[in-house]
């Protein structure tokens, strides 16, 4: 028992203890902060034709082009309508030569929460309605589950980037 | 300035490579003008100038074969031996074992290998032939004190070098000892008088400064250029004045006013040296104070009113002034900058740029007239330095082109066959990051051009043509983008084989008939080469697929035209640069879009009786000509009513034209190219994005695919269509 509890420590890096809580489609996510470069309002976005809905297009970060994706839409799911509370939650995903800024389109954020590793249950095979390799695990938060997103799957540049030249 | 050792050491090996490029070329140049004295004279200097600066850093295997190496080319640069081919061959392979040399020491800080060493052995042999003796082989590895044993009378007929080495020196990783063995290794140091003037009391003194300066008389045949080049890598932090034998008084008193040190000592240490009289010292140093209260008079016609000197010496002096100073100019041509500095540069201008743009735009809603003229002229200065900028990052496109020469003689060699590269437009332009990306892709040409083009000299005379097979490069500026021209002589493209292989690979089904130019396209699949025979340069079926890759990579274009028996010409076109492009925007729907500006041929408005008959048909009459329409709105799917009014640019690009149709003209825009990154790496007919004034992110449209991917499309389409047409 102690020995799975230390792997299973490892293998959600202990460091990784501050999530970001958000909600997408009336359903609570997280993501370990670390990957979180900043959060914006939802601000003017230029369509980029020709892409798949989960792309939504791109925004200018201070100089830089930075691509916008969808979650509810990369989840299979209808795509997000702009509110009020909308964000982008610009985060840094491992591409193979270094790291490139992708924004995550949200429906609002909530808060940054401490998640105990004890705290946090593997993900289930299925029934979570979203991919399994998405779901790095299940966190308890106030008796509750909230989905802890593996934020190297669901970002894939290379998956992405297959996935848009298909959508031609 | 921070000028570390490791730093010095890139600086000498990014010399040292392109010296030996240079003596390559001159050595190339002296095959075909064995009288080129210059030729010979310019690969003395690169040989001498690499020995020499590997000796202050040490790399012994350098020094000592390079030495031998300079041995035989002095003698040459002296006429003692005659120019031969085999001597050509010989010093073209010695500049290959210096550069293997400096690969393995300098930059990888190993030893040559066994190989190599074997290698180095056979060469030094050779090179034996040439040289007269072999007992001063040692001497320049030797440096030391036992040089300065001839004791001259006077140093009249000696150089006089002052040098006072500022107290960075050290810390920079640079040792004066250094410089002074490596003198000792083109000349002889005969006095030396070391000046600790400058030394603080020993409680204030920093161990790791340097205080010294040193008064040299010294004896070498070499020029002031290659003893002020001994102290080329101190050169920013020291005082150095050098004065050629035979020096005239007044120079002498000019270098001790020039000298931070009390002038008598100075003169007395002059007069100790012989090099002057106590009298002359006097004299001359009164006369300068005499000169200095009447309002400048030169030194030099002082002396003629005196009689001292005779009016044409002081002319010959002048002109010899003159000279060095020419020669300085020259040098200082060449700044030497970091790449990275400059894309930062490059980077910050184009920041600049989208940050004018958006200042233009905020005066003209303004309605501020001054304001708007104001930032009118700030727009007009930002575009300057932009092109400035951008210009830096430009190079000729010639040192590529000259690279290859070797390579054609080596190939050629190997093969066999006699083939004569000539290099036109050698001065045209590109970005450096281009040109560092096309070299191999052009390599890559003209081995195939060499390997299968070119005929034997027996098939080429059978044919009824000239033994040498001619390989041409070409390159020139068309409409906003680079040509580069790949054109042989040889048999061409043979249709027939590329067809038979193509369907033996199931490239191409076996019922389908292409028309010939998607023939010639067949050799860029991957995979794909006609060679009966794989040989060692090319056949294995890489390389043109790769080619292909590498200039899409890049933005451009290659396409090929094939004549049976007159040869072939392959063609690649490339953008100019990568950074930043003269673009024209376009609306379509809520969108921007930019269009390259040299691909813009002009603008149409697409009149309703017009649009009505184009509609169904996608394509308009343009003064007679059949100009196809791409309606941007139907082929992004951008959603949104159309306009009313809508307006038609008409591309070009190589050969094509084409219209696209879009909402709104909105005029010149100047465009930073943003990369989308890899997201975005398979997304057709859009090359890039910017970032407009008002901070939206505009799309860059890809003309050339986009036209491309249009064509593809409607083949298919149109074929079904025109069935039933046929019928009614």
């Amino acid at each position: 028992m102690a020995t799975m509890m230390t792997t299973r420590q490892q293998a959600l890096a202990p460091e990784d203890a501050q999530y970001l809580t958000f909600t997408l489609g009336g359903e609570m996510f997280a993501i370990g902060i670390l990957h979180i470069k900043e959060i914006l309002e939802y601000g003017h976005l230029t369509t980029v034709p020709m892409m798949p809905a989960f792309i939504r297009g791109v925004i200018n970060l201070r100089g830089a082009v930075v691509p916008v994706v969808d979650l509810s839409a990369r989840f299979g799911r209808p795509s997000s309508e702009v509110s009020r509370r909308s964000c982008i939650v610009i985060m840094e995903v491992e591409v193979d030569a270094g790291v490139q800024d992708v924004g995550l389109l949200v429906d609002a954020v909530s808060a940054v929460l401490e998640i105990p590793a004890s705290e946090i249950e593997p993900a289930p095979s299925f029934g979570a309605r979203i991919r399994a390799d998405f779901i790095s695990g299940m966190a308890k938060v106030n008796g509750k589950f909230v989905i802890v997103l593996n934020v190297n799957n669901v970002l894939s540049v290379d998956e992405m980037a297959q996935l848009a030249e298909a959508a031609q | 300035m921070s000028l570390n050792l490791e730093q010095a050491l890139q600086t000498f090996i990014a010399e040292a490579y392109e010296l030996l490029e240079e003596m390559e070329t001159c050595l190339l140049q002296l095959e075909n003008n064995p009288a080129d004295l210059d030729a010979i004279g310019a690969i003395f200097r690169a040989a001498h100038t690499i020995k020499g600066s590997a000796g202050l850093f040490g790399l012994e295997p350098v020094v000592s074969f390079t030495h031998v190496v300079e041995d035989v080319l002095d003698r040459l640069r002296a006429g003692d031996i005659a120019i031969s081919r085999t001597l050509i061959a010989l010093l073209l392979e010695c500049g290959d074992h210096i550069h293997y040399l400096v690969d393995v020491v300098a930059v990888r800080a190993q030893q040559p290998d066994a190989a190599a060493t074997e290698r180095e052995a056979g060469l030094r042999q050779r090179l034996q032939l040439y040289r007269q003796t072999s007992v001063s082989e040692a001497v320049s590895t030797t440096p030391g004190v036992s040089a300065v044993r001839q004791e001259r009378g006077s140093s009249f007929d000696l150089w006089h070098i002052s040098v006072r080495f500022g107290t960075e020196v050290l810390r920079n990783g640079m040792d004066p000892l250094a410089f002074l063995r490596y003198l000792n290794s083109i000349g002889q140091i005969v006095r030396i008088t070391t000046l600790a003037d400058s030394l603080p009391e020993l409680s204030q003194m920093d161990a790791e400064s340097c205080y010294l300066g040193f008064e040299i008389d010294y004896q070498s045949d070499a020029s002031k250029a290659a003893i002020a080049d001994a102290f080329e890598f101190v050169r920013d932090d020291c005082q150095l004045h050098i004065l050629p034998p035979h020096s005239k008084t007044e120079h002498y008193i000019e270098l001790i006013k020039n000298l931070p040190e009390q002038a008598t000592l100075l003169g007395e240490l002059l007069v100790a040296s012989g090099a002057l009289t106590l009298k002359e010292l006097e004299d001359g140093l009164q006369q300068q104070v005499d000169a200095a209260l009447k309002p400048a008079t030169p030194l030099g016609e002082i002396l003629i009113e005196q009689r001292f000197v005779e009016p044409e010496l002081v002319q010959a002096a002048l002109e010899k002034q003159n000279q060095i100073q020419e020669h300085k100019s020259k040098e200082s041509r060449f700044v030497r900058v970091q790449a990275d500095k400059l894309d930062e540069l490059i980077s910050l201008v184009g920041e600049l740029v989208i940050a004018g743009a958006g200042a233009n735009l905020l005066a003209k809603t303004s309605q501020d007239e001054t304001l708007y003229e104001a930032t009118s002229t700030v727009t007009a200065l930002v575009e300057q330095i932009r092109d400035g900028a951008l210009r830096l990052r430009m190079v000729p496109i010639g040192d590529t082109f000259n690279r290859f020469q070797r390579v054609v003689r080596d190939v050629s060699h190997e093969l066999e066959k006699q083939i004569e590269l000539q290099i036109s437009g050698a001065d045209t332009e590109l970005d450096k990051t281009v040109v560092e990306k096309i070299s191999d892709p052009l390599m890559h040409l003209l081995r195939n051009a060499m390997d299968h083009g070119i005929e034997s000299p027996a098939a080429r005379l059978a044919a009824g043509k000239s033994a040498t097979g001619v390989l041409k490069l070409n390159a020139y500026h068309d409409s906003g983008s680079i040509v580069i021209e790949i054109a042989d002589d040889g048999a061409g493209l043979n249709t027939e084989r590329i067809l038979q292989k193509a369907r033996e690979r199931g490239l191409v089904a076996a019922t389908a008939q292409p028309s010939e130019q998607e023939i010639y396209n067949l050799i860029f699949e991957p995979g794909f080469s006609t060679a009966s025979a794989i040989t060692s340069l090319s056949g294995r079926g890489v390389g043109m697929d790769v080619v292909k890759r590498n200039i899409t990579a890049l933005r451009g274009t290659v396409d090929l035209s094939s004549a049976a028996g007159l040869g072939t010409k392959v063609r690649i076109r490339l953008p100019l640069t990568l950074a930043i492009i003269d673009g024209f925007l376009v609306g379509v729907g809520d969108a921007s879009y930019v269009v390259p500006l040299d691909m813009v041929q002009e603008c149409i408005e697409l009149a309703d009786d017009s649009k009505a008959a184009a509609e169904p048909r996608h394509y308009i009459n343009l003064r007679g000509e059949v100009l196809p329409l791409v309606f941007l709105h139907q082929h992004f799917n951008t959603g949104g009513g159309q306009r009313r009014r809508q307006n038609v640019v008409v591309v070009k690009n190589a050969d094509q034209k084409a219209g696209l149709v879009v909402d709104e003209l909105q005029g010149e825009f100047q465009t930073v190219i943003k990369p989308l990154g890899k997201l975005f790496s398979n997304l057709r007919s859009i090359s890039g994005s910017t970032i407009l004034g008002n901070g939206k992110v505009a799309l860059i449209l890809d003309v050339p695919s986009l036209i491309q991917q249009l064509a593809q499309q409607q083949v298919q389409p149109r074929l079904a269509l025109q069935t039933p047409a046929l019928r009614n």
